[in-house]
C-alpha cells in the first residue's frame, strides 16, 4: 500500500469539493416536527436502498466530567434491546432483511445509521425506532458492554498508532475541557445503568434530532411514516450546548512520554489551538492544510516521507467540531531517527510560518480540493446525508456545498499567508511521543522544559 | 416477523451489465470502461498482474517496492512531478499490492483525462531507476512494514501464520517482504521486476466514471497501445502440497492481549466452492447474529471474532482472527471455534439461517457499488481473478445457488484438523526495569 494517512486528512475537514463548473447539493427537503425534531428527505435513485441518518444532538461534550464515554455508551447500547425486542431479535431482524445499524459519538453529536433495502422501509424505520425511541438498556447488557470496553482499552494500547490518539487529547487538552477527556478504566467503571437511563431520556427527545431519510424511497409514504414515527417523541428540553471553555494555550512547551519498551518506532503528534468548525477561516485554511500536510505532496510529508525516507507517512490535520479545536501534526519514526523526524516537523512549520505560501502554491491546492470535492461530498446518498446533518448541526446553511467552489476561489494569496502565520505558529507547541521511553527519553526532554512520563500498560492516559 | 424469510429481489436492471464495454488493444492490454456521469470525476485503475507471488527468496517483497517506485519519476516527469502534476489538476492516487496483484488507483476531475493517460503511459514506457530515489524509497518501505508487522500484534502473528501454512508456495513470504530483503533490493532487482511484470499484455485497465467509451479508446490507441507486447511473467510453478497435520505456532510478545489465528487452505478465486465458502463466512461473522459473534463476543469470550477467505489466484487459506478476553484462556476461545465449525459439519445450516445470509450477502451487491471507485475496483478483480469482469453481474446467482448440503460439504471438506494452522500469540510481561 502507498499511503494510508493521507487519505484521511481532508476528510478531517468534513466539509471538504471539479475545475469544473460548482457543484450543488441535490435537491432535498426539510421540515420541523411540532416537537422540535428537524427531518430531512433527499431521493436518489439507482440502487434500490434506503437509509437513514439520526444525529442527537450533544455527544461526547456532553458527557459528565467523571463519566467519560457515556454518550458512546449509550450509543452502543440502543440496539441491545428494547421496550419491542431483545438483543439476538433486533440483530436477527437486522441481518435477516440484510440491513445495517450502527450508533456511535464525535465531539457534538451521537448518530445512528442504518440502511435497508427500499422495500423494506417501513420494516427498517421500525427497528430504527425501537432502537432509538424506547431501549431499554438491560442491566446484563449494560454490564457486558462495559466490561467489554474496559477490555478494548487493552486493545488499543497494544497499538500504539491507535493510542497516541487518546494520549495526545487528553494531554494537550486536559480534563478541564470536554475533548480532553477519553473514556478510561475509571470512567467506565463509574457508569451506572441508571445513568444511561437517564442520559437517554433527557437527551434522545424531539428538539434534539435531526432525522436524515436518503435514497431511493416513496417521499409520500415515507414522509407519513417518518412523521409519525418521530412526531411521538417528546420534545424534552434543547440540549445546551457547554459554553466554549478557553482554549488551551502554553506559555511553554509541553512534552508527554509515553512508554511502550517493545516499540520499535516512535509516534508523534505536534499540536496547537487550532479553530471550530464554524470559523470564518475554513475555507483558507482547508487550502494551506492541504499545502502543509494535507496531501501527499504536502510540505510535511514531502519533507519527512518523499525527500528523506523517515517514515511511511507524515501529515498534518484541522479538527472541525462545535469549539475551538487543535491543529496537529501526525507521523512515527524509527526509534534512532526520532529526533530527525521531529526537528525536521519544525523545521517545516517554521518555514511555512517564516515563508507562507506562494501563489503557484496556492492555485494547486484550490485545484486539488476542488478535484476530489464531489467523490467525497454529492457521489452517494450517504454522503449527502452526512452533509445535511453537518449543516443542522452547525448551523450551516447549503451555501456551505453550493457556494464552496466559488469561496475556495475567492481566496486570495494575502488570505491565505495570514491563515498560515496564525494558525500554523511553532512556539509553545504540545509534544506527544510514544515509543522505548529508555532510548528517547533525551530526545523528549529537548522540546520542552518537563517531561511528563507514562506507562502504556498503566490504566488512564495523560492524566495526572 | 416471518416475513423476513422473503428473498431478496434484486432489480435485474441493476444486475445487469451496466454499459460495460471492453476493447483489447493491440498489445494485449484490455480496456474495462463503465460511463457515469453522474459526477464530473474519473476513478483509472491499473491492475497488473504481478504480486509477491512471483517474486523469489532474496527479494521477496520486491513487488510492493516496485509500487511505490512507480512514482518516483520517469522519462517525461520526473521525479515528485507524477504526484505534483496530478494534485495540481485535481488528481490524487494511491496504490496497493497482494500476494497477487499490483494496483494503481488514480482519482481525477474527467478534466484531466488525457494528462492521466500521458503520465501512466510514461511511467509504465519508461520508469527510471535513480539510487538516491532506491535509498529513500527504502526507508518509506521499512517505515511501512515497522507500522503493520513490528509494532502491530496483529500483523506480526499474521506473518507468522502465513508462514507457517504455507511452505512452498510463494505465499510463504509477506507481501512487504522480509526485512533483510528490504536492507537487500538492487536496482538489478527492480529492472528486472519491471520487464517480468510490466508488459501492457499483463495489465488490464478499468475507467468508471465521467468519460466517453470512444474517447478513452482514443486516447488508449493514443498513449498505450504503442507500448510492445512484451512475455508475461513466468508461470507460478509451485504448488503448495497437501497439509498432513495440524500446525501451531506461537509468538510471544509483550501485550496486554492474546490474539488467535486459524487457517485453513482453500482453493482459488475461481474454485466454485468459494460462494460456499463465501456464504459460511457470513453464516460465521457477519452481524451480531452471526454464529461467531453470539457464540464468542456476546458471550463474554472475545472482543472480536470472525473469519472469511479472499479472492486469490492461487489456493489460499481461510482465515478465522480471535482476540479472546482478558482472563480468559486462549484454548477456551479456540474450542468454542472448533465446535462451531463442527457444527458446520454435522448439521444442516437451517433454511432462515441461509436465507439471512444470502439476503446480507445480497443487499451487499449493492452496497459495495456506491461508488466510481468502488465499481472500478470490483471490475477490475473480477476480471483478473474470475477470469471475467461480466461474472460480477450474476454474483447474484452464485449467490443464491449456495445450499445447505453444499454447505455442510465444504465445511467437512476443508475445516479439519489436518488442514488447519494454529498461531498465538500469548502475551509476555514486560522486563521489569
Amino acid at each position: 500500500m502507498r499511503s494510508q494517512a493521507m487519505k484521511r486528512l481532508i476528510w478531517v475537514l468534513a466539509l471538504s469539493a471539479s475545475l469544473g463548473a460548482q457543484v450543488k447539493l441535490p435537491p432535498y427537503t426539510r421540515e420541523v416536527l411540532p416537537n422540535g425534531a428537524v427531518v430531512y428527505y433527499m431521493q436518489r435513485t439507482g440502487l434500490p436502498l434506503v437509509s437513514f441518518r439520526v444525529l442527537v444532538k450533544g455527544g461526547n461534550e456532553s458527557d459528565p466530567a467523571a463519566m467519560a464515554g457515556l454518550a458512546s455508551v449509550t450509543a452502543e447500547l440502543l440496539r441491545r434491546g428494547s421496550a419491542q425486542r431483545t438483543a439476538a431479535q433486533f440483530s436477527e431482524q437486522i441481518d435477516a432483511l440484510g440491513g445495517t445499524f450502527g450508533a456511535g459519538t464525535d465531539e457534538q453529536s451521537t448518530t445512528a445509521y442504518a440502511e435497508f433495502l427500499s422495500k423494506d422501509f417501513n420494516a427498517g424505520l421500525a427497528l430504527v425506532a425501537g432502537a432509538l425511541l424506547a431501549p431499554a438498556f438491560p442491566e446484563e447488557e449494560v454490564r457486558k458492554t462495559l466490561a467489554r470496553r474496559t477490555d478494548g482499552l487493552k486493545t488499543t494500547k497494544d497499538n500504539p498508532g491507535a493510542a497516541i490518539n487518546s494520549y495526545y487529547r487528553s494531554f494537550f487538552f486536559g480534563s478541564a475541557h470536554p475533548y480532553g477527556r477519553p473514556a478510561d478504566e475509571a470512567s467506565y467503571d463509574r457508569i451506572r445503568r441508571q445513568d444511561i437511563v437517564d442520559y437517554h431520556q433527557k437527551t434522545y427527545v424531539g428538539r434534539n434530532l435531526i432525522v436524515i431519510v436518503a435514497g431511493d424511497f416513496d417521499p409520500a409514504a415515507a414522509k407519513a411514516r417518518v412523521t409519525q414515527t418521530f412526531g411521538a417523541v417528546p420534545p424534552g428540553a434543547a440540549y445546551t450546548f457547554a459554553a466554549a471553555p478557553a482554549p488551551p494555550r502554553n506559555s511553554e512547551p509541553r512534552v508527554l512520554l509515553v512508554d511502550k519498551p517493545d516499540a520499535t518506532q516512535t509516534y508523534f503528534v505536534i499540536a496547537q489551538p487550532g479553530v471550530r468548525r464554524s470559523t470564518p477561516d475554513r475555507v483558507p485554511l482547508i487550502l494551506v492544510n492541504t499545502l502543509f500536510g494535507g496531501r501527499f505532496t504536502s510540505m510535511i510529508n514531502d519533507a519527512l516521507r518523499v525527500t528523506s525516507g523517515l517514515t511511511y507517512g507524515a501529515s498534518s490535520s484541522v479538527q472541525m467540531a462545535r469549539l475551538d479545536g487543535a491543529i496537529t501534526i501526525n507521523s512515527y519514526t524509527k526509534t534512532e531517527t526520532t529526533a530527525q523526524a521531529i526537528d525536521l516537523a519544525l523545521q517545516v512549520l517554521q518555514g511555512l510560518q517564516d515563508k507562507g505560501i506562494t501563489a503557484e502554491q496556492l492555485a494547486s491546492a484550490k485545484a486539488y480540493v476542488k478535484g476530489s470535492y464531489p467523490t467525497r461530498t454529492v457521489q452517494t446518498a450517504d454522503q449527502v446525508a452526512n452533509v445535511l446533518g453537518e449543516m443542522e448541526l452547525f448551523g450551516l446553511d447549503r451555501d456551505e456545498v453550493d457556494q464552496f467552489f466559488a469561496r475556495v476561489d475567492a481566496v486570495t494569496l494575502e488570505q491565505a499567508n495570514a491563515v498560515a502565520r496564525r494558525y500554523y505558529r511553532s512556539q509553545n507547541l504540545t509534544f506527544v511521543l510514544l515509543g522505548n521511553a529508555a532510548k528517547i527519553r533525551d530526545v523528549a526532554a529537548k522540546y520542552g522544559p518537563k517531561v511528563v512520563e507514562k506507562q502504556a500498560r498503566q490504566p488512564g492516559w495523560a492524566g495526572m | 416477523m416471518r416475513t423476513i424469510l422473503a428473498a431478496l429481489l434484486l432489480s435485474p436492471l441493476l444486475l445487469a451489465q451496466q454499459d460495460v464495454r471492453t476493447q483489447t488493444l493491440a498489445n494485449g492490454m484490455k480496456v474495462i470502461v463503465q460511463e457515469d456521469h453522474a459526477i464530473p470525476n474519473v476513478a483509472m485503475y491499473f491492475f497488473y498482474k504481478v504480486g509477491s507471488r512471483n517474486e523469489h527468496p532474496g527479494a521477496t517483497g520486491v513487488s510492493h517496492f516496485f509500487e511505490h517506485m512507480m512514482f518516483n519519476g520517469a522519462k517525461k516527469y520526473g521525479p515528485k512531478e507524477f504526484d505534483r502534476t496530478m494534485e495540481r489538476n485535481g488528481g490524487s492516487n494511491n496504490a496497493y499490492t497482494s500476494n497477487d496483484v499490483t494496483v494503481y488507483t488514480d482519482w481525477f476531475p474527467s478534466s484531466a483525462l488525457e494528462l492521466m493517460f500521458d503520465m501512466e503511459a510514461d511511467r509504465i514506457r519508461d520508469l527510471s531507476f535513480d539510487p538516491k530515489m532506491i535509498e529513500s524509497e527504502r526507508g518509506v518501505v521499512y517505515s511501512e512494514r515497522r507500522s503493520s508487522v513490528d509494532n502491530s500484534n496483529a500483523g506480526m502473528l499474521s506473518e507468522l501464520a502465513e508462514a507457517a501454512a504455507f511452505e512452498a508456495h510463494p505465499y510463504h513470504w509477506p507481501v512487504l517482504g522480509w526485512p533483510s530483503d528490504i536492507e537487500s533490493w538492487t536496482m538489478e532487482d527492480l529492472k528486472s521486476h519491471w520487464s517480468m511484470g510490466y508488459a501492457p499484455n499483463n495489465c488490464v485497465m478499468v475507467i468508471v466514471g465521467d468519460v466517453r467509451f470512444d474517447q478513452v479508446l482514443a486516447l488508449s490507441r493514443k498513449y498505450l497501445e504503442p507500448i510492445p507486447r512484451r512475455e508475461p511473467p513466468p508461470p507460478v510453478r509451485t504448488r503448495e502440497p497437501e497439509q498432513l497435520g495440524e500446525r501451531r505456532v506461537v509468538l510471544n510478545k509483550p501485550a496486554q492481549l492474546p490474539i488467535q489465528i486459524f487457517l485453513y487452505h482453500v482453493p482459488d478465486a475461481k474454485n466454485p466452492d468459494m460462494p460456499v465458502l463465501d456464504v459460511i463466512s457470513t453464516i460465521l461473522s457477519q452481524g451480531q447474529s452471526s454464529r461467531l459473534y453470539q457464540r464468542l463476543v456476546d458471550s463474554q469470550l472475545a472482543l472480536s471474532a470472525g473469519g472469511g477467505v479472499g479472492e486469490a489466484l492461487d489456493p489460499t487459506v481461510f482465515r478465522f482472527s480471535i482476540t479472546p478476553r482478558s482472563g480468559v484462556d486462549p484454548a477456551a476461545t479456540e474450542k468454542a471455534l472448533f465446535e462451531e465449525l463442527a457444527r458446520l459439519q454435522s448439521e444442516p445450516v437451517p433454511d432462515a439461517e441461509l436465507r439471512k445470509a444470502k439476503n446480507q450477502m445480497l443487499a451487499d451487491l449493492y452496497r459495495s457499488r456506491k461508488t466510481i471507485e468502488a465499481r472500478a475496483n470490483l471490475l477490475g478483480s473480477y476480471e483478473v481473478f474470475r477470469g471475467d469482469y461480466s461474472k460480477l453481474f450474476t454474483a447474484d446467482q452464485e449467490i443464491e445457488a449456495v445450499t445447505a448440503e453444499a454447505i455442510q460439504r465444504a465445511a467437512q471438506k476443508y475445516f479439519t484438523p489436518k488442514n488447519r494452522t494454529v498461531a498465538t500469540l500469548i502475551p509476555e510481561k514486560p522486563e521489569v526495569k
